[in-house]
């Protein structure tokens, strides 16, 4: 396997500071989704919803970083990257099956 | 439930989460002991906690991005091996008796413990620097050098670029395999087991740790809480004050953190985890201090 040098690139601060934002509203977004399904009488489908919010936050964020890589033709990296979303995909679909 | 109790499960969530943010750790290592102890069986506490440590994690995860303190490839290695113990985890955890749980919580709550009152060191910081070029000719054939997972990070004082090397990848993947099966089965951030595989195998510097570790629970636990959430496991109504309690003491927890010196509540903490971890001894053999379950 050949060694490569440490990508630190403005590409990767790029993403770096969009996943930070990503994050970052995506959390008060969920916060607010939640708080609102809290507060309304029937509003327990409109919390699911935020916590499902919360659920698919880090997940989008392994399939940005996965695009990033591939984009980049980092191929070793963009191959682990599909492999730690196929394991959490795998996690979901087997106890949808299940349940 | 009534409004009552979910006023009461925010605000418990937020001394909960303010403990473990003041501490520098998840607060899920709190936040289900006071679940159970308030008469929420555990199976409910760990879906609940497990989706407040998302919460937390993506928050919190912002400005050290910024800072450029994650190394984001190295984190998404070894989430090949914290999702794998979280997939782990979830299966376990239906074949597990409820009194195994308790009693590995408590386990666990003792271990923190110990681990607070032995203080982290930071041989990483200085092997990290100083060791650099001794070390690199030892990892130059490794996972590091391989995934290109050697980075620098900005002195946060001096702005100074410090490098550092990452070592004995594999080890760690084993230690942060345990730690997704044991965040999946407990609803924790898992950070007792991530510290031992950041420091003693990896020997990262403690901030590029702290950073990159918070980084990994959101993750690690998404791979859990999608297959609790799927399964109907999450209950809604306790899940919600549970988020948003957590997120906000996670805001305080940090701000006190940089007020308050840490070494007398360190003790106080200290204190408190093994308080909690006879509470869920006692919950695993069958005593239940305050109350039954929900």
């Amino acid at each position: 396997m050949s060694e490569r040098a440490p990508p630190d690139d403005a590409a990767t601060r790029a993403v770096e500071r969009w996943m930070a934002s990503g994050l970052w509203w995506g959390t008060w977004i969920g916060c607010a989704v939640v708080a609102v399904g809290l507060a309304l009488p029937r509003g327990t489908p409109v919390v699911v919803a935020g916590v499902g919010l919360f659920i698919a936050l880090p997940i989008l964020r392994v399939g940005v970083m996965l695009v990033d890589f591939a984009r980049r033709r980092d191929l070793r990296m963009a191959a682990v990257a599909a492999l730690v979303l196929t394991i959490i995909l795998a996690a979901i679909a087997l106890n949808l099956r299940a349940g | 439930m009534t409004p009552q109790f979910g006023v009461y499960l925010f605000a418990m969530s937020v001394v909960a989460s303010a403990m473990g943010g003041t501490l520098g750790m998840a607060g899920g290592i709190f936040v289900v002991p006071m679940l159970t102890a308030s008469g929420v069986g555990i199976r409910t506490a760990v879906g609940a906690s497990i989706v407040s440590v998302i919460a937390c994690s993506c928050g919190s995860a912002s400005p050290f991005l910024r800072r450029r303190l994650t190394n984001t490839r190295l984190a998404i290695v070894l989430e090949l091996a914290t999702t794998l113990g979280a997939l782990s985890g979830v299966f376990l955890a239906d074949r597990l008796p409820t009194s195994a749980l308790y009693v590995l919580f408590a386990g666990i709550l003792l271990l923190s413990a110990q681990q607070m009152m032995a203080r982290r060191k930071a041989p990483s910081d200085a092997g990290a620097v100083a060791g650099a070029d001794a070390d690199a000719g030892a990892d130059a054939g490794g996972w590091g050098a391989t995934f290109g997972l050697h980075a620098s990070y900005p002195d946060p004082a001096t702005g100074v670029e410090i490098p550092y090397t990452v070592h004995r990848v594999p080890l760690a993947m084993t230690l942060m395999y345990g730690a997704g099966l044991v965040s999946a089965l407990l609803g924790i951030g898992s950070g007792v087991l991530k510290i031992p595989a950041m420091d003693t195998a990896l020997r990262l510097p403690l901030k590029v740790s702290s950073a990159t570790s918070n980084f990994m629970i959101g993750v690690t636990a998404a791979a859990s809480a999608g297959a609790y959430f799927v399964r109907g496991d999450i209950v809604p109504a306790i899940a919600g004050p549970v988020v948003l309690g957590s997120v906000v003491g996670a805001i305080l927890g940090a701000r006190i953190l940089v007020a308050v010196s840490s070494a007398r509540i360190r003790v106080a903490f200290v204190v408190v985890l093994v308080l909690l971890a006879a509470q869920m001894s006692l919950q695993g053999f069958g005593v239940h201090l305050f109350g039954g379950h929900a």
